[in-house]
């Protein structure tokens, strides 16, 4: 597939500070997220990919274009900004008729767009209160609104989950999979690990400006090769079962949870342990409950390759 | 170009005119007609014997000269880039398919037309509180909207000035006092050529009369040595060019940090 969005070698500093460190990658379309802590230099790539920065080392482009000072790709792109910022004299509906007008549609058609966007957040009925009366999930909404306003095919959205409620999130996260579903390309930044894994399953990890690890979680997971994967069992013969499975070599190391009636096993080879796991449930009186992976999620994806 | 600034002038006329700031300055605007109908009432009861065309300059130099049109020029004028720094909207604007410098021209002739109906608003209907009496000819009138033309001229400049140093400087307000009450005012005194480093000494130079100075505040106009009117309008002319210019290319390049 395509690139849409290439990097190559980009840097930042602000002053003496480090921003981002000699970032080189390619976005395809889909959902790509950008994890890592606050500081971790995500918002400094974005500004960086929607012209908002220049970088001091490197170029980005978007759809073969460079983006800084090119107006031209901005009819293609739409930017969520991380703040919580808006003209509060406006109510939804002006707000979006507003930022429409800067791409020179007349005023039918803006508010045509700003109708279907309005639509697409759910936020029609409120669409003539003033954004300041708006809820912390409806100002997320109607600043999601204004980015997909005028149907770009590039959306970067700078945590745009955050400070939402459990619903508000699940309904975010539901508009992403569809403008996803619909051919766009999404580049999302999160710092909280669950909603970036209910986005999806293209991760790039950023850390001290730098790219640590890229791909999918379960790609990533086997770039640790210092780190054992832990697997997790749970069955009432759960101490039988360690017993077994402790002659092998590749077994690093066993661990009880007797109030759960499980054992967690350490391994660099998953593959041969659940091949010799296989054949031990075959025998007879060896009953599993559960198979699970404890570190098989990004927190502990990304707690190793911090520490590393 | 033309019609980019279009777009970004429909927008913030329409954002201005929603805004507080905007009632704000209105209000104080409306001082000067407060003010006229305050001395109207006083020269009726008979307290006050002055002419109202002399009442009405010393208000066009002291209040509209030195005070609303700096003030008005100072606080739109730097606010065209500060403002979407402090309230963090300026991606909701660099993120748009318009050039950078159609959102300088854009926004300056967006605020330019609102201080312009605040100003003229201000002018026209405080003249006619002191002036309007059965003496009172349509002709008078043609000074009026001639005052404020002069006005409107010094506005721009102003606002060109402080646009320019709103896009050049983090922090412009300080900077801009210093420069609209205090530069502006006291260089004013300075005999040569040293008060042709003001922008009110064009306005001042072209301001009808003012070589009479017969008002109560005459002394403002001692030191003039008044450029002539063709040249004082080229040269504001060229201050507002200049400084404009100068803000589009500074916030083309520049990049703009929000605090954190």
């Amino acid at each position: 597939m395509t690139a849409v969005i290439e990097a190559r070698n980009l840097s930042r500093w602000y002053g003496n500070v480090l921003g981002i460190s000699e970032i080189t990658l390619d976005i395809e379309p889909g959902i790509t997220a950008l994890l890592g802590p606050n500081g971790a230099g995500k918002s400094t790539f974005m500004k960086i990919i929607t012209g908002q920065l220049k970088a001091n080392i490197g170029q980005v482009r978007i759809f073969g274009q460079p983006v800084w000072n090119n107006r031209h790709i901005f009819r293609r792109l739409g930017f969520c900004p991380e703040s919580d910022a808006f003209y509060e004299e406006l109510n939804g509906l002006e707000f979006l008729t507003g930022l429409l007008s800067l791409y020179g549609y007349d005023r039918k058609e803006c508010l045509i767009r700003a109708g279907r966007a309005l639509e697409l957040v759910e936020l029609q009925d409120v669409s003539h209160r003033p954004i300041r009366s708006y809820s912390r999930g409806m100002r997320q909404r109607i600043k999601i609104a204004q980015t997909v306003a005028h149907d770009p095919e590039v959306l970067i959205l700078d945590e745009p989950l955050s400070g939402l409620d459990p619903l508000g999130k699940r309904r975010i996260i539901r508009l992403i999979k569809e403008f996803r579903d619909a051919g766009k390309t999404v580049v999302v930044s999160s710092h909280v690990l669950p909603e970036v894994e209910a986005l999806t399953s293209e991760i790039i990890l950023i850390h001290n400006g730098k790219i640590l690890a890229r791909g999918d979680i379960h790609f990533i997971r086997e770039l640790l090769d210092s780190h054992p994967h832990m697997i997790r069992i749970r069955s009432p013969q759960y101490r039988e079962l360690a017993r077994l499975l402790a002659a092998e070599n590749y077994v690093l190391n066993i661990s009880f949870e007797p109030e759960a009636s499980a054992v967690v096993f350490e391994t660099h080879h998953r593959d041969r342990f659940f091949n010799r796991l296989n054949e031990l449930v075959l025998d007879p009186g060896l009953d599993l409950e559960e198979i699970t992976s404890p570190d098989d999620n990004l927190q502990a994806v990304f707690d190793y390759l911090v520490e590393r | 170009m033309r019609e980019e600034i279009l777009r970004v002038f429909s927008f913030y006329f329409f954002l201005g005119k929603k805004s507080g700031r905007a009632r704000t300055f209105f209000l104080l605007s409306s001082a000067a007609v407060l003010m006229a109908i305050i001395i109207r009432t006083y020269r009726l009861a008979g307290y006050w014997t002055e002419d109202g065309q002399v009442i009405f300059q010393n208000f066009l130099m002291v209040f509209f000269l030195q005070f609303l049109i700096v003030l008005l020029g100072l606080f739109y004028g730097s606010s065209l880039v500060g403002e979407e720094l402090d309230n963090r909207t300026l991606p909701y604007l660099t993120s748009r398919p318009v050039r950078r410098a159609a959102i300088i021209l854009g926004k300056y002739l967006a605020y330019l037309s609102l201080t312009t109906i605040m100003l003229v608003f201000a002018v026209i209907l405080s003249y006619l509180v002191l002036n309007l009496d059965p003496e009172f000819r349509p002709g008078d009138l043609l000074t009026v909207l001639r005052y404020s033309a002069i006005l409107w001229l010094g506005l721009a400049a102003y606002l060109a000035f402080f646009s320019f140093l709103g896009t050049w400087l983090k922090k412009p307000m300080l900077v801009g006092l210093a420069f609209g009450f205090g530069w502006e005012s006291v260089i004013q005194y300075f005999p040569g050529t040293t008060q042709k480093l003001s922008v009110a000494h064009y306005l001042k130079s072209l301001l009808p009369q003012y070589a009479s100075s017969s008002g109560k505040l005459g002394f403002l106009f001692i030191r003039l040595e008044p450029t002539r009117p063709v040249l004082a309008v080229i040269i504001l002319a060229g201050i507002i060019l200049v400084f404009l210019a100068l803000a589009c290319l500074i916030f083309s390049y520049r990049e703009y940090l929000f605090e954190d």
